[in-house]
C-alpha cells in the first residue's frame, strides 16, 4: 500500500514538475530523497522513478498549449504540438501524447523487465578492469552529449571526480583534502550538492530573470478526442519512438532529450509528408513524446544492472539506494530481488495512474503552469533548506547546498553542464576502486588489460568514438571555411 | 587551473605510491593531470580568444535580487540553530517573497505562515524528524 501511495505521489509530483518550467525532475527527486529515508529502498526508488516518469508526461502539456517546454525533453514537442494547438487540435494532441506515452512506458517497462536480469547476469563476469574500461567509455560519451562542448563536459566530470575524493579514503583510511576539518573527514555528501546544483541554482535563476506567465486557455474533456486520421498516423510513430527511446536510454547523458531529437528526425525522414513537419504534423508530436517516456526505463538498465548512472536523475536514484544500503549492480538480482520486482510492478501501475491523471486532468495541470514563481519559489527554497538539514541534522550540508547553488548559477551562465559533475561525484569512488584494483591486479602493468576482451571492446569503442568526433569537427571546420570562401 | 595545480601539489604530498601499489594521492593526481588541468587550459585559451562572454546578470536589479536571495539563505542557516526552524522559516519565506517582488504584505505573510505550518506538520507530525525548535522549546 505504501508503495502504491509513493507511486501516486511521485507520478503526481512529476507531472506537476513537468508542467512547471524551471524546476526539473532531477531537482525534485533530490528534494524527495530526505522524505524517502523513513521508508524502504523500493519505496524511495518507486517515488523517484514516478517523478521522472511523470515529468515526461507533464512536460508536453505546456509545450502543446503555450509553446513553452515544461522540461528539456519536451522542447521538440513545441515544434509541432503548438502548431496543432493553433489549429484547434490541442486536445487531440494531448490525448495522443498521453496514450503514446502510456504505450511507450509499458514497452519500456517490459524491456527493462526482460533485459535487466539478463544483462545483470552478464555483468557478473565484469571485474575491475571491465568496470574501469566501461567507465572510461561512459565518461567520454557523457562529456560529448552534455553541454556546449565536450571540453566543458570533461572538465566538469574531472571536478566531480575530484570532489568525490575529498574525505577519508576507504581503501587506506587516509584523509585527503580535508585540511584539518572534521566536517570534511566524511567527504562532501551527494545530496546537498545535487539539491544545490539543481534546486538552488534554478531558484536563483528564476529570481534573477523576469518570468512571463503563459496564458492558458480552458480545455474541455470532450475536446480530447483525436480523429481517425490522427490515430492512424500516430500508431507507427508511437511504436518506433518507444523502441528508439528505450535504446537511447542506454546511452550516457541526457538520454530523454537525445531520444526526442532522434525520433523527430526519424519521423520526418520516414513521413510521406515531411513538409508538414513544423506545421502541426502529429507524427512529430507523438514520436518524440513516446521516445522520452521509453528512454526513462532504458536509463534504468545501466543503473540497476551495473550500478552506473548514465543520467543525472539516475545518479539521484543511485544515491537514494545507497542511503538505504542497497547497492545496485549485478548482485542486485540475487541480494535484493524484491527491490527490482517491486519497482517493476509499481511502474506498471504508475503508468496506468499517469494515463488516468493526464487525460481528464490535463486542464488542471495546464493551470498549474500559471502559478507565479513569486509564490512557488519561496516555498521550494525553504523546503530545500529544511529538507537537506533534516537528513543528517548538519548545518554543514546546508552550507554545501547554498555554495553549490551559487557556483551552479555561474557555471550555468557560462555554459558548463552540471550533469557530468554530478555523475562524476557519484561514480568517483567506483572509478577510484576500479583503477586501484586494476593496477594492483596487473601489478602496475596496464598493458595486461589487452588480455581482457570485454575491457578491450569498451576501450576500442571509446577510441572509435573519439576518432569519429575529431573527424566530424575537422569536416565541419573545413566546410565552414569553404562556405566562408 | 589554479585548483588543478593545488590538487597536483597536495596529491604529491599524500604520495602517489607505485603503479603496482597505488598511494592515496594517485587518483586525484590522475584526475587533475588528465582532466582538470588540460581542459581548463584549453577552455581558458578558447575563452580569451572568442570575444565577450555572456553577462552574468541582466541588470543591476538582477544582481541585487541575487545578493538578497543569498543573504536570505545565509540568514536561515545562521539563525536557525538559535531561533528554531519554524520562526526562521517564517521570516525567510517572507524575505524570499519580497525579494521576488510579491506585492503587498498580506500575501507574503499568508504564504510564510502557511509554509511554516506545512513544514512543521510535515516534519514533526508526519515524518517524526526532530529539528531545532530554538526559542519555541
Amino acid at each position: 500500500m505504501v508503495n502504491l501511495v509513493a507511486c501516486f505521489v511521485g507520478a503526481l509530483l512529476g507531472t506537476i514538475v513537468g508542467v512547471l518550467p524551471g524546476l526539473g525532475p532531477t531537482a525534485t527527486m533530490a528534494l524527495m530523497l530526505p522524505f524517502t529515508l523513513n521508508y524502504g529502498p523500493e519505496t524511495g526508488l518507486i517515488m523517484m522513478a514516478g517523478v521522472w516518469f511523470g515529468s515526461q508526461y507533464g512536460g508536453s502539456t505546456t509545450s502543446i498549449l503555450v509553446n513553452i517546454p515544461g522540461e528539456a525533453a519536451s522542447v521538440v514537442t513545441c515544434l509541432d504540438g503548438y502548431q496543432m494547438a493553433k489549429k484547434g487540435r490541442a486536445g487531440a494532441a494531448l490525448a495522443l501524447v498521453a496514450i503514446g506515452s502510456f504505450i511507450a512506458g509499458t514497452i519500456g517497462i517490459i524491456g527493462l523487465q526482460f533485459f535487466a536480469p539478463v544483462l545483470g547476469n552478464a555483468a557478473l563476469s565484469f571485474g575491475p578492469p571491465e568496470y574501469l574500461a566501461f567507465m572510461v567509455l561512459a565518461f567520454v560519451l557523457l562529456s560529448n552529449l552534455s553541454g556546449d562542448t565536450p571540453l566543458k563536459g570533461l572538465l566538469m566530470l574531472g571536478l566531480g571526480l575530484f570532489i568525490s575524493s575529498i574525505g577519508i579514503n576507504p581503501l587506506d583510511s587516509y584523509p585527503r583534502f580535508t585540511f584539518g576539518s572534521e566536517k570534511l573527514m566524511l567527504g562532501i555528501e551527494f545530496l546537498p550538492l545535487a539539491m544545490g546544483f539543481f534546486g538552488i541554482t534554478e531558484i536563483l535563476h528564476i529570481a534573477v530573470e523576469t518570468y512571463v506567465l503563459p496564458v492558458v486557455e480552458k480545455l474541455r474533456l470532450k475536446e480530447l478526442y483525436p480523429n481517425k486520421k490522427e490515430i492512424r498516423r500516430s500508431i507507427s510513430p508511437i511504436f518506433r519512438g518507444s523502441v528508439l527511446g528505450f535504446f537511447c536510454g542506454l546511452l550516457p547523458g541526457p538520454s530523454t532529450v537525445i531520444s526526442t531529437f532522434i525520433s523527430y528526425s526519424l519521423e520526418k525522414r520516414l513521413s510521406k509528408a515531411p513538409q508538414e513537419f513544423g506545421k502541426g504534423a502529429v507524427e512529430g508530436v507523438v514520436g518524440p513524446e513516446s521516445a522520452n517516456n521509453s528512454a526513462v526505463m532504458g536509463s534504468m538498465i545501466p543503473l540497476l544492472t551495473l550500478g552506473i548512472p548514465f543520467a543525472a536523475p539516475c545518479a539521484v536514484m543511485l544515491a537514494g539506494l545507497r542511503i538505504h544500503h542497497v547497492e545496485p549492480g549485478p548482485l542486485l538480482f540475487k541480494t535484493n530481488p524484491d527491490v527490482f520486482w517491486t519497482f517493476i510492478a509499481a511502474m506498471y501501475i504508475g503508468n496506468i495512474m499517469l494515463l488516468i491523471l493526464n487525460l481528464p486532468l490535463v486542464g488542471f495541470f495546464a493551470r498549474i503552469a500559471t502559478i507565479r514563481p513569486q509564490l512557488l519559489m519561496p516555498f521550494i527554497s525553504v523546503i530545500c533548506l529544511v529538507g537537506i538539514y533534516s537528513v543528517r541534522n548538519s548545518i554543514f550540508d546546508v552550507w554545501v547546498m547554498i555554495i553549490s547553488g551559487v557556483i551552479g548559477y555561474f557555471l550555468r551562465r557560462w555554459g558548463f553542464p552540471i550533469a557530468p559533475f554530478i555523475i562524476g561525484v557519484v561514480l568517483g569512488p567506483m572509478t577510484e576502486n576500479s583503477l586501484r584494483q586494476t593496477l594492483m591486479m596487473f601489478r602496475g602493468n596496464m598493458t595486461r588489460i589487452f588480455d581482457r576482451p570485454i575491457a578491450v571492446t569498451f576501450l576500442s569503442l571509446t577510441l572509435v568514438f573519439i576518432i569519429l568526433r575529431i573527424s566530424y569537427l575537422f569536416l565541419r571546420r573545413s566546410s565552414n571555411r569553404q562556405e566562408g570562401l | 587551473m589554479v585548483l588543478s595545480m593545488v590538487i597536483i601539489i597536495v596529491s604529491l604530498g599524500y604520495g602517489l605510491g607505485a603503479l603496482k601499489r597505488p598511494g592515496p594521492g594517485l587518483y586525484p593526481f590522475f584526475v587533475a593531470v588528465f582532466l582538470i588541468l588540460p581542459f581548463s587550459i584549453i577552455l581558458y585559451i578558447l575563452g580569451t580568444t572568442s570575444g565577450r562572454a555572456k553577462p552574468l546578470f541582466i541588470d543591476r536589479y538582477g544582481f541585487g535580487k541575487f545578493l538578497l536571495m543569498i543573504l536570505t539563505f545565509i540568514l536561515w542557516v545562521t539563525a536557525m540553530p538559535y531561533l528554531g526552524y519554524v520562526i526562521v522559516t517564517l521570516v525567510a519565506t517572507c524575505c524570499f517573497c519580497k525579494v521576488m517582488r510579491l506585492e503587498g504584505w498580506l500575501k507574503p505573510i499568508a504564504l510564510s505562515v502557511g509554509t511554516a505550518l506545512f513544514i512543521y506538520l510535515l516534519f514533526d507530525y508526519w515524518l517524526y524528524i526532530d529539528l531545532p525548535r530554538g526559542i519555541l522549546g
